[in-house]
């Protein structure tokens, strides 16, 4: 028997194996499609502090072994959430992680007050990255405004807190180390790498957006790369994302340095993955000599 | 209950030019699927294409009277298209589906008119032969629920008109119209069902200019219609959030998701 769990800061998971925000819907969507009790944990769409209409259409185009996204975080707003989705998400028999992004910092204060005195959430992941919105949603291009969004939010809720930080800046190591000084219990490594596409015929960009993110399998040694990059410097445990499909992905990551990860497009175009890759990690953990997953994090031989 | 199966080609007939047929094993995906509802394909082993695509169900395929399998119907455009004509029969592909809400089951109604553009006739064979009362899909038996079913059915040219036959061997009468005159009358499928005039009741599918044409003319006749649309899928099931549409609400407008509260519309809810 190979031991699955593993600790993220203040967070426990019965396995590494959780599934991206804006790739899973309210999970609703894939119920009869996927054994919840089977996964680590599921990460709802980003919720904002109001309704957001969301980008005008196109907006997904696939590319070479990946796609472009631009939806421009489309969703009801927390008030929503909180009584239409959460009822539903808390009864799920799995960890429930919600993912929260602000206009400001005031705003994701105030998210997190409002989830706080909510039961069946395991932890809040900050979408401190979301490359798609106008009006200062990218925080975690700055160490500082990342650092103090995570203090803001850690005093005004309980819950462990996850930072997902974008790959679109300069260097990762300074933002992560600050979100990890700032009390962050993990990092979410990576949000979508920004792109283009373009109607050569037309001259037009395809999105409606223009510019969205890349992610699928093409980024995944974008992403393999920046996960073992902060894994030397930084102390808390890393959650990898960005193009795992297979649970070979998924040993890459945590050989790296990741000691969870996220499944996200491939939830797209196979929707059992999750299921599937939670299932082959205890062979390949055992191939490795070890009994228990937690040995393997962040085993690159030097 | 959507369904996530591998499915083998059973086989795979040129219809019309860049027109092919393909038919898939999948009894339980086809017993259960009815028209108007559509299917994501995908090739197995590949990373590109990625994603798979949208397909809406042609016809279930009956054996000794049972449900065994399903047809689609698709047009060579790109690069899922192009590998789907490369398919041989035995082959797999990745299916899931049902999905969507599917055409309204009608009752009552004299003569429906169904309009299609370009390759928007394939959701069409299937829902005559549910409303003519011909065939029973996802467990019902088959009852008819209208009088008289007609096809209106738009084409650029001659070569690309795919199924005419079936819809007549189904019990609908077909009006034909191309942009060049080859086939039927010359002109846009909507001129054509302004000649022949008023229907109960309309169901358009195809291209976007040829929707809102539909649209006004439902309008002008003050005639009830429902349209299948197509948009861009990444997913199919709801989560991805990119196949949205607008769609009126008490103040105004807001997108929703094709793949799940489509791909059938009321025309009247659409904000256009």
């Amino acid at each position: 028997m190979v031991d699955l769990s593993v600790r993220l800061g203040r967070l426990s998971l019965s396995n590494p194996v959780l599934v991206a925000s804006g790739t899973f819907g309210y999970a609703r969507e894939m119920e009869g499609l996927v054994d919840f009790t089977r996964l680590g944990g599921i990460i709802p769409k980003t919720v904002t502090r109001l309704p957001r209409i969301g980008n005008p259409p196109p907006r997904t185009i696939e590319t070479a072994s990946g796609m472009l996204n631009a939806i421009g975080l489309d969703n009801d707003g927390i008030d929503y959430f909180i009584q239409h989705h959460l009822p539903y998400l808390r009864s799920l028999p799995t960890v429930l992680i919600a993912n929260i992004a602000g206009k400001n910092e005031d705003e994701f204060e105030e998210m997190a007050a409002l989830l706080a005195p909510q039961s069946g959430i395991a932890a809040l992941e900050l979408n401190l990255s979301c490359p798609n919105v106008s009006g200062g949603v990218d925080f975690a291009t700055s160490p500082d405004v990342t650092a103090r969004v995570i203090r803001r939010v850690r005093a005004a809720c309980p819950f462990p807190i996850i930072a997902k930080l974008t790959p679109n800046v300069t260097d990762i190591v300074p933002i992560a180390q600050a979100a990890a000084d700032a009390g962050a219990d993990a990092v979410s490594l990576v949000n979508t790498f920004v792109g283009m596409a373009i109607d050569w015929r037309r001259r037009r960009a395809i999105l409606g957006n223009k510019t969205g993110g890349l992610s699928g399998p093409a980024i995944k040694p974008l992403a393999l790369r920046l996960v073992w990059r902060v894994a030397q410097h930084v102390k808390i445990p890393i959650i990898g994302v960005g193009g795992i499909a297979t649970g070979e992905d998924v040993m890459e990551f945590l050989v790296a340095g990741a000691s969870a990860v996220q499944l996200g497009t491939v939830n797209f175009y196979d929707p059992t993955a999750s299921m599937r890759v939670m299932e082959a990690l205890p062979e390949y953990v055992a191939q490795l000599g070890a009994t228990r997953l937690s040995e393997i994090i962040g085993s690159l031989q030097p | 209950m959507t369904l996530h199966v591998a499915a083998s080609v059973v086989e795979q007939v040129r219809l019309a030019r860049d027109t092919y047929r393909i038919r898939l094993h999948a009894p339980a995906l086809a017993a259960a699927i009815r028209p108007g509802q559509f299917v994501m394909l995908r090739l197995p082993n590949t990373t590109d294409p990625l994603l798979g695509r949208p397909f809406a169900l042609y016809d279930t395929v009956l054996e000794n009277g049972e449900v065994v399998g399903f047809d689609v119907v698709y047009l060579v455009v790109g690069k899922m298209t192009r590998r789907l004509a490369e398919i041989r029969v035995g082959e797999p592909l990745e299916v899931v589906g049902p999905l969507g809400n599917g055409f309204a089951p009608l009752t009552g109604l004299g003569h429906v008119g169904l309009v299609a553009g370009g390759i928007g006739q394939t959701p069409f064979l299937a829902y005559i032969r549910q409303l003519l009362g011909e065939r029973g899909y996802g467990g019902q038996s088959p009852s008819r629920a209208v009088q008289r079913v007609s096809i209106f059915y738009g084409v650029r040219t001659a070569d690309l008109a795919a199924g005419v036959d079936e819809f007549r061997a189904a019990g609908a009468e077909v009006y034909l119209a191309t942009e060049d005159g080859s086939l039927g009358e010359k002109g846009y499928v909507t001129e054509l069902l302004r000649r022949h005039g008023p229907v109960d009741h309309l169901v358009g599918c195809g291209p976007e200019p040829m929707l809102h044409a539909l649209m006004r003319l439902a309008d002008e006749w003050r005639t009830s219609c429902h349209v299948s649309l197509e948009t861009p899928m990444a997913c199919g099931v709801g989560i991805c959030f990119s196949c949205v549409t607008r769609v009126k609400t008490s103040d105004g407008w807001d997108y929703r998701r094709v793949c799940v509260d489509g791909p059938v519309f009321d025309a009247a809810c659409l904000a256009r």
